[in-house]
C-alpha cells in the first residue's frame, strides 16, 4: 500500500488556512465583478452598482440569520420527499441482491479473501449511494420549481441559504441513515463470509487411527518431504491436509521445537508433549496450522482414551486493523555517503538542498511511480535513514519486551541470479541527536547489523527485542562501551530514534518509500475501523448531495445530473489524468494513441512527419493541458477513498480522516456559498 | 411561554419599525405601493417576449380589500408576484410594508395563494399546515393550535388526514388559503380566490375576506370574476394588457348618476299602473316596473341551505309538481 503522506490534522489545517482564505477572496472578487458585469448587461452601468450592492447587503443577513428551525423543516420535507420517490427502496434492493447473489461468486479461493470481500462491499456501497445522492439531489430544486411549490416557500419568511442547506441537510441525513445501515449489513456479510471452520479428514492410509488424531497425520520420510509429496518445514515430524473449506485446505504439520528455556514458550494449547535436553533447553512437540488464504487457525489439543486430538479454532488474521507507527522523514544517501534528498511526513520531497522537488529522491530505476527512492547493494553508505519521533515504550503497550516492525520494500534486480532466491537486506538502529546543530552528543548504533530476505512488496514482520547488541559513541567516534542496550531507553532516550534499511547483495536494488517502514502498535478493534472507512464515503456522498442540490439551483434536472457525474468522474481520475504523460510519452497523447491504435502502427516507431502529425501532437498538448486543469476543479476523491487501509488492514488514522473531512467541508461550504448566489439572483417564477 | 412569544414578537415589531425609520417616505397606512412598475419577459437570451406590466402606479392602504381586474393575460397575477418578489421588475420598484419587495422579513407579515394550489401532494392537510407553521417563529403550542384552528376554519375537518393528491380542486383551494393564513398575516395576496370553488365556498370565501377585512387586515385579490369583486372588494384597479385603465372605489365606479331604482314588497298591479303614470306625468323616459329575479347564487344557496335541514328531500320533484298544478 502507498502511503503517500501521513497527515497531521492541525498542522495541515493551519498550512491551508491561507490558502483557504486566498481562494475564499478570489472567489468573492470574481464573484462580485461578473455579477457586476451580468447585471450592466441587463441593466446599465449605474442600475447595475444598485443591484450588486442589495445583493450582498442582503446576502450579509440571510447567511447570520439563518434559521436552524426552517433548515430543520425544509430538511425533513426534502427527506420525505425523496422517501416518496421509491428510488431508495430500489437501491436497497439492488444491494441486498447484490450481496445475496455476489457471495455465490466471490471465489473464496483466492489469495486473500478478505481483500476480495471488502472491496466488493465497499466498492458497491459507494457506488450505489452516490448514485442514490445523485438521483435525489438533482431532481428537488428543478422539480419544485416547475411544480411552482416553491412559491409557497419562498413567500414565507425563508432564506435562500436556507432552501439550499435544508435540502443539502435533509438528502445527507438520509443518505447517512442508508450508508450506516449498509456498512452494518456489509460489515456482518464480510464478516459471515470469511468465518469458517475446517473438518478434520481421515487419512485413507491409516483407516483405524482416529479422524484428527496425531496417529492419523502422515508421516515424513525424509526431512522437508512427507510421504504424501508434500513440502513441509525442515523440523516436521508429521503432517496432515484439513478439510476443504471456503475454497482452501491448510497445511497442519506436527513439529519439534527446542527453545530456551528463557524464551517465551508457544502457546500452551497447541502443545502436544514437551521434554526437557540435559542442557536446560525445552524440546516442544506441537502442531502448526500453515496460512493459507490470508489466515491460519488457532490450534488446540484435546486429549481423550490417550490420544491427541487437533481442534481448529476460527480464523484468525482477517479483520485487523494495524496500527503503523510511521517515521517522521526519509533521509536518502548515495554510494558516496552523500544526503540525496529527504521525503517529509507531508509527503513532500526535498533535494539535499532542501528544494522541493517532483523527482524521485534516491536512484530512479526508470519509469515508474515515484514513490519508492532505491538503494545501491552492497555499499554500507548508500542508505536510507528513517527518523522517528515521540518513540517511546507507552505507544506498545508499556512493558512489551517485542517490538514488531514492518517492511515491504521494492525490489529491483539488474541481473538475474537465481531468480527464486531472496534480495538481502539489513536494518540498523541509532539515535538522533536531540539537536542537530550540536554534535557533541554521544549516540547509540546497534552492531551487527539485523539481514533479512525479502521479495517486492513482500510485507517483512521483524519481531525487535527490546534489548539490542550494540555500541555506545562518543562525539568524536570514539566507542565508549558495547554491549546490550535498551531500545527506549538508551537508542531512543531522547524519544527519536533512526532506522537504517541498506541493501546487502551486490548489482541488486532495493526500493523504500515513507511508508514502507513503520513499527506497529498494538491493533485497533476492526469494526470501527471498518466504519471509519465508510466515513469516507460518507464524504464522497455529501459532496455529491451538495454539488447536485446546487447545481439544481441553475440548472435542470438532467443537466445538474450530468455535470455532477462529470465532477465525480473527474474527481476519481484526477490522479489517472495528472499522471498521463503528456505527448512526449510513448505512444504519444490520447489522441495520437488513438490513431495508432486504429492504423495498427507500433507504439515506439516515430510518427511519419508531416502537417497531420504535427496537428496531432499540438491537438494532444491542449487536450492534455485542458483535461489536467479540469482535475483541479474537481475534488480530488481518491484522497476521500480509506478502502486500500481496510483492504490490506491498517488503521485509519483520525488525522487522516479529519484532513480529509475538513477538505469537504471547505468545499461544500463553498459550493454552498456559490449556490445561495444562484438561487437569489434567479427569477423563481421567470 | 406565551409571554416569551410576545416578547419575541414585541422585538421584532421594533427592529421592524427601526428599520423603517431609515426609509422617510414610510407612511403606516400604505400597505402596498408600486412605482412605475413594470415588467418585461424576457427569453433566455434576454430578448423581449411579453411586455406584462406598464408603469404601474399604485397605492394600497392598510385595511382595505383590494381588487385587481382585467382579461386573461392583463398582468394580474404578474403584479402579485411582483409585490412578493417571486419577480424581479424591470424598472420601477415594488414596495411592501415600506421595504423592497424582495425582503425577506417582510414576509413574516404576508399570506400569498398562488392562482393554483402549489402544494406537496404527498402530505396531508396538517402536515402541509405544519410544515408552513414551522417556517414563521412561532413556539410549537400555538403552531399547533392554529393548524386546528385553520382546518376547521375552511372546513377540512373531515379530509385533514387525507394526503393531497386525493383532493379534489377546491378542497386544494381551501387548503391553499388555509396555508396562506397560518402566520395570522397582515397583508393577505389572493391569486383568483374563487376559482374552483363551489357557490358555498365562494360564498364563505368572500365572508372570509371581508372578516379578514374587519379585523384590520390588508386584502389584495385579482379575478375576473366581476360579480366576487364588486361583492367584496372596496376599492378596484383595471388593468388590460398589462395597462392601468381605471382605479377608485368599487360603488363610486357603479353608481349610474341618471338612473333611478325603487323597490317595495308586495305591490298591487293597480298600485303598480298608478306608479308608471305619475312617472309618466313627471317626464321620466325608459321606465321599466318589473319583478326582480333572484340570481342564480341565491337560488344555489337556498337549495342547499335546505337540503341541509332536510336531508333526503329531493327540490326536483317538488318543483316539477308545482309546474304542474
Ligand atoms: N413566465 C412567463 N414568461 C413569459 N411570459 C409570461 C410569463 N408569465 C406570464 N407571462 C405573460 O405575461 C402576461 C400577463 O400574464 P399574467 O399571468 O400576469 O396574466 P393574468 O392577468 O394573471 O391572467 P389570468 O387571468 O389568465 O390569470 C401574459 O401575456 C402572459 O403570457
Ligand atoms: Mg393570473
Amino acid at each position: 500500500m502507498f502511503v503517500e503522506e501521513i497527515p497531521n490534522f492541525l498542522d495541515t489545517i493551519t498550512g491551508s488556512i491561507f490558502l483557504v482564505g486566498a481562494i475564499t477572496l478570489t472567489c468573492v472578487i470574481g464573484g462580485v465583478l461578473a455579477g457586476y458585469l451580468v447585471a450592466t448587461f441587463r441593466h446599465g452601468p449605474f442600475e447595475a452598482f444598485y443591484v450588486v450592492s442589495s445583493v450582498i447587503a442582503q446576502a450579509i443577513p440571510d447567511f447570520l440569520r439563518t434559521s436552524p428551525r426552517r433548515v430543520y423543516a425544509i430538511a425533513r420535507l426534502a427527506a420525505k420527499e425523496a422517501i416518496r420517490r421509491r428510488v431508495i427502496l430500489v437501491t436497497f434492493l439492488i444491494f441486498a441482491l447484490a450481496l445475496l447473489f455476489g457471495g455465490w461468486f466471490i471465489n473464496s479461493g483466492v489469495s486473500n479473501p478478505e481483500q476480495v470481500y471488502v472491496n466488493f462491499v465497499l466498492f458497491g456501497t459507494q457506488l450505489l449511494i452516490l448514485m442514490l445522492a445523485l438521483l435525489i439531489s438533482a431532481f428537488s430544486l428543478p422539480e419544485d420549481i416547475k411544480n411552482k411549490t416553491i412559491f409557497t416557500i419562498v413567500t414565507k419568511p425563508v432564506r435562500s441559504t436556507e432552501v439550499i442547506l435544508g435540502r443539502i441537510m435533509g438528502f445527507g441525513a438520509l443518505c447517512t441513515v442508508l450508508l450506516f445501515t449498509m456498512a452494518l449489513i456489509s460489515l456482518l456479510f464480510v464478516w459471515r463470509g470469511l468465518s469458517h471452520q475446517h473438518e478434520m479428514v481421515s487419512n485413507n492410509d491409516n483407516p483405524e487411527a482416529v479422524v484428527g488424531s496425531i496417529s492419523s497425520f502422515n508421516d515424513v520420510v525424509t526431512p522437508g518431504k512427507a510421504k504424501t509429496g508434500r513440502r513441509v518445514s525442515a523440523n516436521c515430524i508429521k503432517e496432515l491436509m484439513t478439510g476443504l473449506e471456503n475454497g482452501h485446505r491448510h497445511q497442519l504439520e506436527y513439529i519439534r521445537e527446542v527453545r530456551s528455556p528463557d524464551d517465551v514458550p508457544p502457546n500452551e494449547d497447541s502443545v502436544v508433549k514437551k521434554e526437557t535436553l540435559p542442557d536446560g533447553d525445552i524440546v516442544y512437540f506441537r502442531v502448526v496450522c500453515q496460512p493459507a488464504a490470508g489466515h491460519t487457525h488457532a490450534v488446540k489439543i484435546e486429549q481423550r482414551d490417550g490420544e491427541s486430538i487437533v481442534k481448529l479454532g476460527p480464523a484468525r488474521g482477517y479483520f485487523r486493523a494495524r496500527v503503523p507507527i510511521y517515521c517522521q522523514k526519509v533521509n536518502y544517501y548515495s554510494r558516496e555517503g552523500i544526503l540525496k534528498g529527504v521525503v517529509e511526513r507531508s509527503g513532500e520531497r526535498k533535494t539535499a538542498e532542501g528544494k522541493k522537488t517532483k523527482e524521485t529522491v534516491g536512484i530512479n530505476v526508470g519509469k515508474q511511480n515515484n514513490y519508492r527512492g532505491f538503494l545501491d547493494g552492497s555499499t554500507a553508505l548508500s542508505r536510507a535513514e528513517f527518523e522517528f519521533q515521540d518513540f517511546s515504550d507507552a505507544r506498545f503497550g508499556g512493558d512489551s519486551q517485542k517490538i514488531p516492525l514492518e517492511l515491504s520494500l521494492g525490489v529491483f534486480r539488474t541481473h538475474k541470479g537465481k531468480i527464486d532466491r531472496r534480495i538481502r537486506a539489513s536494518i540498523q538502529f541509532e539515535s538522533v541527536q536531540s539537536d542537530p546543530n550540536d554534535a557533541s552528543e554521544s549516540f547509540f548504533i546497534s552492531d551487527p547489523p539485523l539481514v533479512f530476505e525479502t521479495m517486492e512488496y513482500e510485507l517483512q514482520t521483524l519481531t525487535i527485542s527490546r534489548k539490542l547488541r550494540g555500541r555506545h559513541i562518543d562525539a568524536n567516534g570514539v566507542e565508549i562501551s558495547s554491549g546490550e542496550f535498551d531500545l527506549f531507553d538508551d537508542f531512543g532516550a531522547n524519544g527519536k530514534l533512526k532506522v537504517i534499511v541498506r541493501c546487502e547483495d551486490a548489482g541488486q536494488y532495493i526500493g523504500v518509500g515513507l511508508g514502507d517502514v513503520y513499527f506497529r502498535a498494538e491493533d485497533n478493534v476492526y469494526w470501527l475501523n471498518f466504519f471509519k472507512g465508510y466515513v469516507g464515503i460518507w464524504f464522497q456522498m455529501m459532496i455529491v448531495v451538495t454539488l447536485g442540490v446546487v447545481f439544481s439551483t441553475f440548472l435542470s434536472t438532467p443537466v445538474t445530473m450530468l455535470g455532477t457525474s462529470c465532477v465525480v468522474v473527474l474527481g476519481f481520475l484526477s490522479k489517472f489524468i495528472r499522471n498521463m504523460r503528456a505527448p512526449e510519452s510513448a505512444g504519444g497523447g490520447p489522441i495520437e494513441s488513438m490513431v495508432r491504435l486504429v492504423t495498427q502502427q507500433n507504439m515506439v516507431e516515430e510518427m511519419e512527419q508531416s502537417f497531420a502529425t504535427t496537428l496531432m501532437k499540438q491537438a494532444d498538448v491542449v487536450f492534455v493541458y485542458c483535461l489536467n486543469s479540469l482535475t483541479y476543479v474537481a475534488p480530488n476523491f481518491g484522497k476521500l477513498d480509506f478502502s486500500s487501509f481496510l483492504k490490506y488492514g491498517y488503521w485509519i488514522e483520525t488525522d487522516r480522516l479529519m484532513v480529509a473531512g475538513a477538505a469537504s467541508l471547505a468545499l461544500c461550504f463553498g459550493l454552498f456559498v456559490f449556490g445561495y448566489f444562484c438561487l437569489k439572483t434567479r427569477e423563481i417564477a421567470g | 411561554m406565551a409571554s416569551e412569544t410576545k416578547a419575541a414578537k414585541e422585538e421584532s415589531v421594533k427592529d421592524f419599525k427601526k428599520s423603517l425609520e431609515t426609509n422617510p417616505d414610510y407612511d403606516p397606512n400604505i400597505v402596498v405601493e408600486t412605482q412605475n412598475l413594470t415588467k418585461v419577459y424576457r427569453d433566455f437570451w434576454g430578448r423581449q417576449k411579453v411586455r406584462a406590466l406598464k408603469a404601474l402606479d399604485m397605492e394600497i392602504r392598510k385595511g382595505e380589500i383590494f381588487g385587481l381586474l382585467g382579461p386573461n393575460g392583463s398582468g394580474k397575477s404578474t403584479t402579485i408576484k411582483l409585490l412578493l418578489g417571486l419577480l424581479f421588475p424591470t424598472t420601477g420598484r415594488a414596495l411592501v410594508f415600506g421595504q423592497d419587495a424582495t425582503e425577506v422579513t417582510k414576509n413574516e407579515r404576508i399570506g400569498y395563494l398562488p392562482e393554483e394550489s402549489y402544494l406537496y401532494k404527498f402530505l396531508t392537510a396538517e402536515e402541509t399546515l405544519d410544515f408552513y407553521g414551522r417556517l414563521f417563529d412561532m413556539p410549537g403550542s400555538v403552531r399547533r393550535q392554529r393548524v386546528a384552528e385553520l382546518i376547521e376554519k375552511v372546513g377540512l375537518t373531515w379530509a385533514k388526514r387525507r394526503q393531497l393528491k386525493e383532493y379534489s380542486k377546491g378542497m386544494t383551494r381551501r387548503i391553499g388559503l388555509a396555508q396562506a393564513l397560518v402566520n395570522d398575516p397582515d397583508l393577505i395576496l389572493l391569486d383568483e380566490p374563487t376559482s374552483g370553488l363551489d357557490p358555498i365556498g365562494t360564498r364563505e370565501m368572500k365572508d372570509m375576506i371581508i372578516e379578514l377585512r374587519d379585523q384590520g387586515k390588508t386584502v389584495v385579490m385579482c379575478s375576473h370574476l366581476l360579480a366576487d369583486v364588486q361583492d367584496v372588494c372596496d376599492r378596484i384597479a383595471i388593468l388590460y394588457q398589462g395597462e392601468l385603465k381605471e382605479l377608485g372605489r368599487v360603488d363610486n365606479l357603479l353608481q349610474v348618476s341618471d338612473q333611478t331604482e325603487i323597490r317595495t314588497k308586495d305591490l298591487p298591479a293597480e298600485a303598480e299602473e298608478e306608479i308608471r303614470q305619475v312617472l309618466v306625468k313627471h317626464g321620466a323616459k325608459d321606465i321599466s316596473i318589473e319583478q326582480p329575479r333572484t340570481t342564480l347564487e341565491e337560488l344555489f344557496l337556498n337549495i342547499v341551505r335546505e337540503s341541509e335541514e332536510r336531508p333526503g328531500h329531493r327540490m326536483i320533484d317538488q318543483r316539477e309538481e308545482s309546474a304542474k298544478q
